[in-house]
């Protein structure tokens, strides 16, 4: 049954691209497939967790192209893709008919590949699923990108490439040295006494998928590709596929079980350094932009650094870490739909007034209230405000970096991080970069405030002047994900 | 299913929220209807539960089901212990007469009703969520939530440049003191072993004195920034550019009080002894030094409703005062006793800014007594509480704090007298200059008591300011459990304010007479200047730490990386490679014969290889 | 019997020829048939070796048939490349290999 999520798309793809079917309505129809199928797949396995063949719910091919759900974070995952892929079809505006053809199928194959590499078991079909949705976003910033786009187009394409052979040799290395290909089978050789060895490969690892979801100091190919993308792909890459680097992380984590404190171990303070970096020096880089995408853009690659937390706070316990695993899992949907949210109404914010600009902007929620309103509330969403989806994974994360740990002497060997460790009553290295990461908090209320001051309030401002209504699927696809961050905001359990 | 109705405190206000704001933008009155309905609701359910007409622990709902080893799950529950349902008689009861009142002062403003009375309606829902949570995540949450109804509200007229400007600074200096207050939750959960306040008071005893500092203190960042304390007063007296009502509600009665709320709350439930002599000097001193600092600002103000600002956060740095001094329940008088004369104080300038064209400036008024006589007699009451005249609800609630003070530091003692003085001072001249002499614009000659929707709640609002004080009253409705309010009581205490009080009244009328005066005496020297430029604290905080470090910081890191991480190690690795490539590439000139040379050495270095290194092949 | 030496010697030189031509000359057509010089090469000591190889005066098939499988080859190799060069011929209006080095840029 799971197939049919691959291949619907697929095949919709390919008659949008080969046979010229209406682009609108075949995207539109798969899109819709691939929702209600998947909602139902995620509801009916997260009704019967114990139940062996639902949560293997279907096999294609024998064993070495197996897609399942059993793996702890794919629904979630495949939660977030049906339901961001809807709302960047539906909300899809292309500027003329023949780039609605190459933006239908681009988004297609984008949303493919993910699904397909969230729902893969086999190691090897996981990385070529995701290397499979890397084409169209070259493709479609190099052709249909703002500003510099080839320059972006390339940039990326080299990050990602690079980071992905990275990733690969981690991954063959791992594979070898474990004789199994697939996560659950890695899970099995570990509880059977296997266990992953090595700095180099974990390094590997921590590099390629870190790289993918631009972990600092290798961030740069992503604020300036989401700003350049066309608003479906932002969407997709941001909200959806950005997330296949950790997702990969965690899995491997799991499946490692007390075992990945040993083995990523080695890296856990230098990653905790480096989130830092994400958290503040690229939560600063944010503040300073004028652009509303380069905004949003570094905004996405700040927020990476709580996930890459709630990992290091995961690991730093050898796995015996629940609530970091969990508050992961709803950050990182939270995150999705929020981002590709943003990059929506980005898009549409864009039609209306033809600017990013946000000086030229302002008093534009008298004009289009509808749209302020729900900007607002995204904004609110990614700055973290209690009954939005964020919150509920941010906190979780928060909580889950104190897991473990009691007041004690301070833990380290001298210096000031001792001092500052020494005040809050010993606190580990995990404990003290969530303190200073906590500051990400005021940045990100900053930036996104300062933003929604000057493009909707305020007097009407130049650019909002040519502001006219919005059309009838720009709000329903606004609506939609806006529906989604209110209900896991409220209910964050039913996703758990 | 009947011990669930306490749910309805929450969900009431939420969706009546929601259906404002989803449904009804089209009409106002349904809105406004809604709204009112709802706070009614939520005032008679409070009042039920008071008397004991309805009774039962509600259920908890579990919010996040991520019960581990040492953390329970993140539930939301309702602790519905008297300190907590005394002071959700003032947040209804309060919030039930602003909703009233906004309808005669939003008269002018309808086609933004539904935003309005939804906004109110997320406070209450938000402020109920601090007064009722049973742990500090739920707190947390209803911390955040009325941080942003106060951003929504404040920001209301968001077309005015600076309405948007001050809700954007509350909001973000509130964050700020969240960012403390957070660290401080984690912390207690750690140190603790739980964040609900039933469990939280056992094993104070072997921690440590320098954690239980740092945890409390922490936990005072929170009350700082909720609260308006010096460092982070700042943004209180912009968010006067809120609409009035709502100045009444939020930023004097009862949101602003959240912070006292808590500390006493964490008093209560981790007990005297967490709160170490460190963390109860600092916190007083936070509230003495605001006391101080406001009440000085507040002297040489203009703005009416500025004015009142800065007593509020002064009245707030007693109460903090209160708290550091471990008095918990002097601190909860004051804060009730303030509840209802500053929003009686709040409501009573809406009515008179609404009266003259909404002019805020007080020099524009002028002889106001006579021609808005309900007005007037209720600001007065309020004012006379405010100022602590004997009999007078602010003169019991101030004599308790003083007490407490005399008794644990006599210095906050006098610090407590010296406000006071200055209290009855800018208060008088407030007065003087408003209601006394002649009008001094156009806008003041023709004001007139507003109609019922407006006078009915000043009028409650007054007979509460008079008679919450006394015994009979306050024994019942003071938020703190078994509390016993003192009458008269003649001591160094009570000379001292008395003191206070005439030295205060007389000033003020030695300067400004009979309100006769068009212009400040006082102004014009360096020292009114600095007052009235807020002791040059918000410049400093503008330009020297938004606009230099912030900004500066920001570009500079920017730069940085794009210069560094982009430009040097991305693209210079690119460049390198682009190098490394050229000069490989004369390998591969084009030329067919060296391309074959190139394979035919190739291949004999292999059969080489072969035939020679691995002979065995 | 002419011995097996003989045979790798004319081999030998004919390779040799045809890769001198392959090296120095510039006109595409040459340096073609020079490998096909070399190919012959290569069959003459095939089939040599094939005889050779051979007991009993019955030769080793496998040999001649790689010989003929080498011809076959070359045959088609020969027509593909004449058409490349034509092709090159119309698009450049020369067969110098000095002609076609537009890729290094």
């Amino acid at each position: 049954m799971l197939i049919w999520l691959i291949l619907v798309p697929v095949i919709a793809a390919a008659l949008i691209g080969l046979a010229k079917a209406p682009a609108r309505l075949t995207a539109l129809a798969s899109a819709t497939f691939t929702l209600i199928m998947g909602l139902w797949a995620v509801i009916s396995t997260t009704l019967n967790p114990d139940c062996a063949e639902c949560a293997c719910w279907s096999t294609f091919a024998g064993h070495d192209l197996q897609f399942t759900l059993a793996l702890p974070l794919s629904r979630i995952m495949l939660l977030l893709s049906v339901i961001v892929t809807f709302a960047a079809i539906l909300g899809l505006k292309a500027p003329d008919k023949a780039a609605e053809r190459s933006w239908s199928v681009s988004a297609l194959l984008l949303s493919t590949g993910a699904i397909g590499a969230f729902l893969s078991d086999n190691i090897i079909s996981f990385y070529a699923f995701h290397e499979l949705a890397l084409i169209p976003t070259f493709v479609m910033i190099g052709y249909y990108g703002r500003g510099d786009r080839r320059t972006i187009a390339w940039t990326a394409t080299v990050y990602l490439g690079l980071a992905s052979m990275v990733l690969l040799a981690g991954l063959l290395l791992l594979c070898s040295q474990m004789g199994v290909w697939s996560f659950s089978a890695i899970k099995v050789a570990v509880a059977a006494g296997t266990l992953p060895t090595g700095c180099l490969t974990a390094g590997l690892l921590l590099v390629g998928f870190g790289t993918l979801v631009s972990l600092f100091p290798f961030h740069s190919w992503a604020a300036p590709a989401y700003a350049s993308a066309p608003t479906p792909i932002a969407m997709l890459h941001a909200g959806v596929l950005k997330k296949f680097g950790l997702y990969g992380l965690f899995t491997l984590a799991w499946a490692f079980g007390p075992a990945c404190e040993s083995f990523f171990g080695c890296w856990n303070n230098l990653l905790l350094v480096l989130l830092l970096g994400n958290v503040l020096w690229v939560g600063y880089v944010t503040v300073a932009q004028t652009r509303l995408d380069d905004m949003l853009g570094n905004s996405s690659v700040m927020h990476m650094g709580y996930i890459f937390l709630a990992f290091a706070a995961y690991v730093a316990l050898g796995g015996n870490n629940e609530l970091a695993f969990k508050g992961a899992a709803v950050l990182m949907l939270a995150h999705g739909l929020t981002i590709a949210l943003l990059f929506l109404l980005t898009g549409q914010i864009e039609k209306q007034t033809r600017t990013l600009e946000m000086d030229s902007m302002g008093g534009l929620a008298q004009k289009l209230p509808g749209l302020g309103f729900i900007f607002g509330l995204a904004g609110l969403a990614s700055i973290g405000l209690p009954l939005l989806a964020n919150f509920a994974g941010e906190f979780t994360v928060f909580v889950s970096c104190f897991q473990g740990w009691t007041f004690g002497e301070p833990q380290f060997e001298s210096g000031m991080l001792n001092t500052i460790s020494g005040w809050f009553g010993g606190l580990g290295p995990v404990q003290l970069a969530l303190i200073f990461a906590l500051w990400g908090l005021v940045i990100s209320a900053i930036y996104m405030l300062r933003a929604f001051r000057r493009i909707f309030e305020g007097p009407v401002g130049l650019a909002s002047e040519r502001a006219t209504a919005l059309s009838c699927t720009d709000k329903l696809s606004a609506a939609f994900l806006a529906f989604f961050i209110v209900l896991f905001g409220i209910f964050p359990f039913i996703v758990l | 299913m009947i011990q669930n109705l306490p749910w309805l405190f929450l969900l009431l206000p939420l969706a009546v929220a929601a259906i404002d704001w989803l449904f009804f933008k089209k009409c106002a009155c349904c809105a406004a209807a809604l709204s009112i309905l709802s706070a009614l609701g939520t005032f008679g359910l409070c009042i039920a539960y008071l008397t004991g007409l309805c009774t039962g622990t509600p259920d908890v709902y579990t919010w996040m089901p991520i019960a581990t080893e040492g953390m329970p799950s993140l539930s939301l529950g309702l602790l519905m212990d008297p300190l907590a349902m005394r002071m959700m008689l003032v947040v209804t009861g309060i919030g039930l007469l602003v909703h009233i009142f906004s309808l005669g002062y939003m008269k002018g403003d309808t086609s933004n009703h539904s935003r309005y009375f939804a906004g109110l309606s997320i406070f209450m829902f938000s402020m109920t969520m601090i007064v009722l949570a049973d742990n500090l995540a739920m707190t947390f949450i209803g911390w955040e939530m009325v941080g942003f109804s106060s951003y929504l509200l404040i920001g209301h007229w968001f077309n005015k440049e600076s309405a948007a400007d001050a809700a954007k600074k509350a909001f973000i200096t509130n964050r700020v003191g969240d960012f403390g207050f957070l660290i401080g939750i984690l912390l207690t959960m750690g140190v603790f072993g739980t964040l609900s306040f039933s469990e939280m008071g056992t094993g104070t005893e072997a921690i440590p004195t320098a954690v239980l500092t740092a945890t409390v203190l922490c936990l005072f960042c929170g009350a700082i920034g909720k609260s308006a304390q010096f460092p982070l007063h700042v943004w209180l007296p912009d968010a006067m550019e809120g609409p009035t009502p709502v100045s009444a509600l939020i930023h004097a009665a009862t949101m602003v009080a959240a912070g006292v709320y808590m500390m006493v709350r964490l008093q209560v439930s981790m007990g005297e002894g967490a709160f170490t002599e460190t963390a109860c000097l600092v916190i007083a001193g936070v509230g003495a030094i605001t006391a101080v600092l406001a009440a000085l600002m507040a002297v040489q103000q203009d703005d009416i409703k500025r004015v009142l600002a800065y007593s509020t956060l002064s009245q707030l740095g007693y109460m903090i005062m209160a708290v550091g001094l471990l008095a918990g329940e002097a601190a909860m008088f004051h804060l009730y006793t303030h509840a209802w004369f500053k929003a009686l104080l709040f409501l009573g300038a809406g009515a008179i800014i609404v009266r003259c064209h909404h002019e805020q400036d007080i020099w524009k008024m002028g002889g106001l007594g006579n021609r808005m006589p309900i007005t007037t007699v209720c600001f007065l009451m309020g004012t006379f509480a405010l100022i602590a005249i004997p009999g007078f609800s602010g003169f019991f609630s101030k004599e308790l704090i003083l007490d407490a003070a005399l008794e644990k530091c006599p210095f906050f003692f006098w610090v407590g007298a010296g406000v006071a003085a200055l209290t009855t001072f800018y208060m008088a001249r407030l007065c003087i200059i408003t209601f006394c002499g002649s009008a001094r614009a156009h806008g003041a000659e023709h004001a007139k008591d507003g109609g019922f929707t407006m006078s009915m709640p000043l009028l409650l609002l007054a007979v509460m300011a008079v008679i919450s004080g006394f015994g009979f009253v306050a024994d019942y409705l003071v938020p703190f459990e078994g509390f016993h309010a003192h009458g008269f009581e003649l001591g160094l205490p009570f000379y001292v304010s008395m003191g206070a009080l005439v030295v205060g009244l007389l000033l003020a009328f030695v300067i400004y007479g009979c309100g006769k005066r068009s212009k400040d005496p006082l102004s014009g020297n360096f020292i009114s200047k600095s007052l009235r430029e807020r002791l040059y604290i918000d410049k400093f905080y503008d330009k020297g730490i938004i606009g230099i470090l912030q900004e500066c910081g920001a570009r500079t890191i920017e730069f940085a990386d794009s210069a560094i991480i982009r430009g040097l190690f991305a693209q210079g690795a690119a460049w390198f490679t682009g190098k490394i490539g050229m000069l490989l590439s004369w390998i591969q000139g084009g030329s067919l014969r060296a391309y074959s040379l190139i394979i035919g050495i190739g291949v004999i270095f292999v059969i080489f290889l072969l035939a020679y290194t691995f002979p065995s092949l | 019997m002419t011995p097996l030496a003989h045979y790798l010697i004319l081999s030998g030189i004919l390779f040799s020829i045809g890769l001198a031509g392959v090296l120095i000359r510039k006109n595409i057509i040459v340096v073609f048939m020079c490998l096909e010089m070399m190919l012959s090469a290569a069959n003459i000591s095939l089939v040599a070796f094939s005889r050779a190889q051979g007991t009993e005066g019955v030769p080793v098939y496998d040999a001649q048939v790689l010989a003929l499988f080498v011809v076959a080859i070359a045959a088609a190799e020969v027509a593909i490349g004449l058409a490349l060069i034509v092709a090159m011929f119309r698009a450049r209006k020369s067969v110098e290999s000095t002609a076609i080095t537009s890729l290094k840029d």
